[in-house]
């Protein structure tokens, strides 16, 4: 893979440069006292960071609905991130042309709500972190692609801690013509692994386990709102036709008998879970919203990854792949008829 | 009270492409052809406006099979749509099957001449789905 050798002050620099244009944007970390944190940069760039150890949202939610003509915004974020762009950019949710994303390898995170464990707040001492990760969030330590290689360009690191900006596409030359460096190959292997194949046992349970898991649910669909992919305007769920409340909930029990409240948790997440199954990468922050600790990230990973596995769909890793469910072939899935 | 069991009847939700299906269940009434009367059939103008928020709703709201049947593929009425429930009904099924209960949901491919072909299918799984529920395998 060709890329620029940079190191953080290069970054800084060449992003400070890019800056200099009012018009110019930069979302990315920001590490200062209080940790590090994701903050929109106008003018120029202190305290960045290209790695963020704590996981609190998906910063894809942040530029869903973002159709301002005529600014340019980088993205600098982790690879889940990205890829929750990319599949917003498909779904057309945003800005085609005036935004840069930029993956930085990620070396897994520890969950903002894990405050026993003692998180590094230090972005550094990061880059060991994953050899000897056991505090670590479930979907970090079951991610697919944690390399920095998709969107417009990437920033990696390679065995000995160096870093390389590699660009991906035309406006990912753009960007990595900004910064100083010299030219040169990477190593086929950098720090992070490879994409790590899908598991080979597929993700198995019953609507018994279900249940169970989900019966602490409190249907504040705070996993709704903080999923970077679940992006409709007009919910299903808006209004009293799928959960019922007041007198269409009274209606419903008198005329089907009794029922769980709050009612419709089993349906609410089954039927969010087939809606965000394809576009689905695993990020796991409706766990990291959900106030009443479901581990949600192992319903929905489990079942996004079967489901992507049917048609080899990876979420984020190419804008030219259709979506599975926009698109069909003549011949396939002769088992699905009965 | 009873010691003898009761048996119970299923009910099964069909959604029914309205150019194929509901036409053939239509074709099946006047030639007195009998399906059992646990089957109600939703009309839907393609099967692929069945959103599978509709089929998971009906299996949550008490369905005990939901099946989905429409147009040969190539003979939509709207060139492609069965194309796409292939898609979207493969892909659930296969979430069913990671929740135990793939049997439940069905996908039919049946024209407006095949009354005889409806009739067969719907009975089918109308008995297996009711062993399963007799057997306590489905809620």
């Amino acid at each position: 893979m060709r890329g620029k050798r940079v190191s953080s002050a290069s970054i800084a620099q060449g992003l400070n440069r890019f800056l200099e244009d009012d018009r110019h944007l930069l979302l990315a970390f920001e590490k200062d006292a209080r940790g590090v944190n994701l903050r929109a940069f106008k003018g120029k760039v202190e305290g960045l960071s290209l790695f963020n150890p704590v996981f609190s949202s998906n910063s894809a939610l942040y530029v869903r609905r973002m159709f301002a003509k005529g600014t340019e915004i980088v993205l600098m974020l982790r690879p889940c991130e990205i890829r929750a762009y990319v599949e917003l950019q498909k779904l057309s949710q945003m800005e085609r042309e005036g935004i840069v994303a930029v993956s930085v390898d990620c070396f897994g995170a520890v969950s903002s709500k894990d405050e026993a464990t003692e998180a590094p707040r230090e972005a550094q001492a990061e880059k060991g972190l994953f050899r000897d990760f056991t505090h670590g969030r479930f979907a970090c330590m079951t991610c697919r692609e944690r390399r920095g290689v998709v969107g417009d360009a990437g920033v990696r690191v390679d065995k000995e801690g160096g870093l390389w900006l590699c660009p991906y596409t035309e406006k990912g030359e753009g960007f990595a013509s900004l910064f100083e460096g010299e030219t040169g190959e990477t190593e086929a292997e950098m720090l992070p692994e490879g994409a790590s194949p899908p598991e080979a046992e597929q993700f198995n349970t019953d609507m018994a386990a279900f249940s169970q898991d989900f019966s602490k649910c409190i249907l504040c669909k705070n996993c709704k709102a903080m999923c970077p992919v679940c992006y409709c305007v007009d919910c299903l769920f808006n209004g009293d036709d799928y959960l019922p409340k007041g007198d269409a909930l009274l209606n419903k029990v008198l005329r089907a008998g009794s029922t769980d409240l709050p009612q419709g948790k089993e349906l609410f997440h089954l039927i969010r879970m087939f809606h965000v199954s394809q576009t689905c990468v695993g990020c796991g922050a409706c766990e990291e919203a959900c106030p009443q600790g479901i581990p949600l990230t192992r319903y929905f990973k489990g079942i996004s990854e079967r489901l992507q596995g049917l048609f080899s769909y990876l979420p984020g890793r190419s804008l030219d792949e259709t979506l599975p469910y926009v698109t069909f072939l003549e011949e396939e899935l002769k088992d699905a008829e009965d | 009270m009873t010691a003898e069991k009761v048996e119970q009847n299923p009910e099964i939700i069909g959604f029914a492409c309205s150019y194929c299906t509901f036409k053939a269940s239509e074709m099946a009434g006047s030639l007195r052809m009998k399906y059992p009367e646990g089957v109600k059939l939703i009309q839907v103008p393609c099967s692929s406006r069945v959103d599978p928020a509709f089929i998971i709703k009906a299996i949550m709201d008490g369905a005990d099979g939901v099946f989905v049947a429409g147009c040969h593929p190539g003979d939509c009425h709207f060139i492609k749509g069965n194309y796409f429930t292939r898609r979207k009904v493969a892909a659930l099924k296969e979430m069913f099957d990671a929740f135990g209960m793939k049997e439940r949901l069905r996908l039919f491919w049946v024209s407006a001449a095949e009354a005889r072909r409806f009739v067969d299918k719907v009975t089918a799984m109308y008995n297996e789905i009711k062993e399963l529920k007799n057997a306590g395998k489905t809620g």
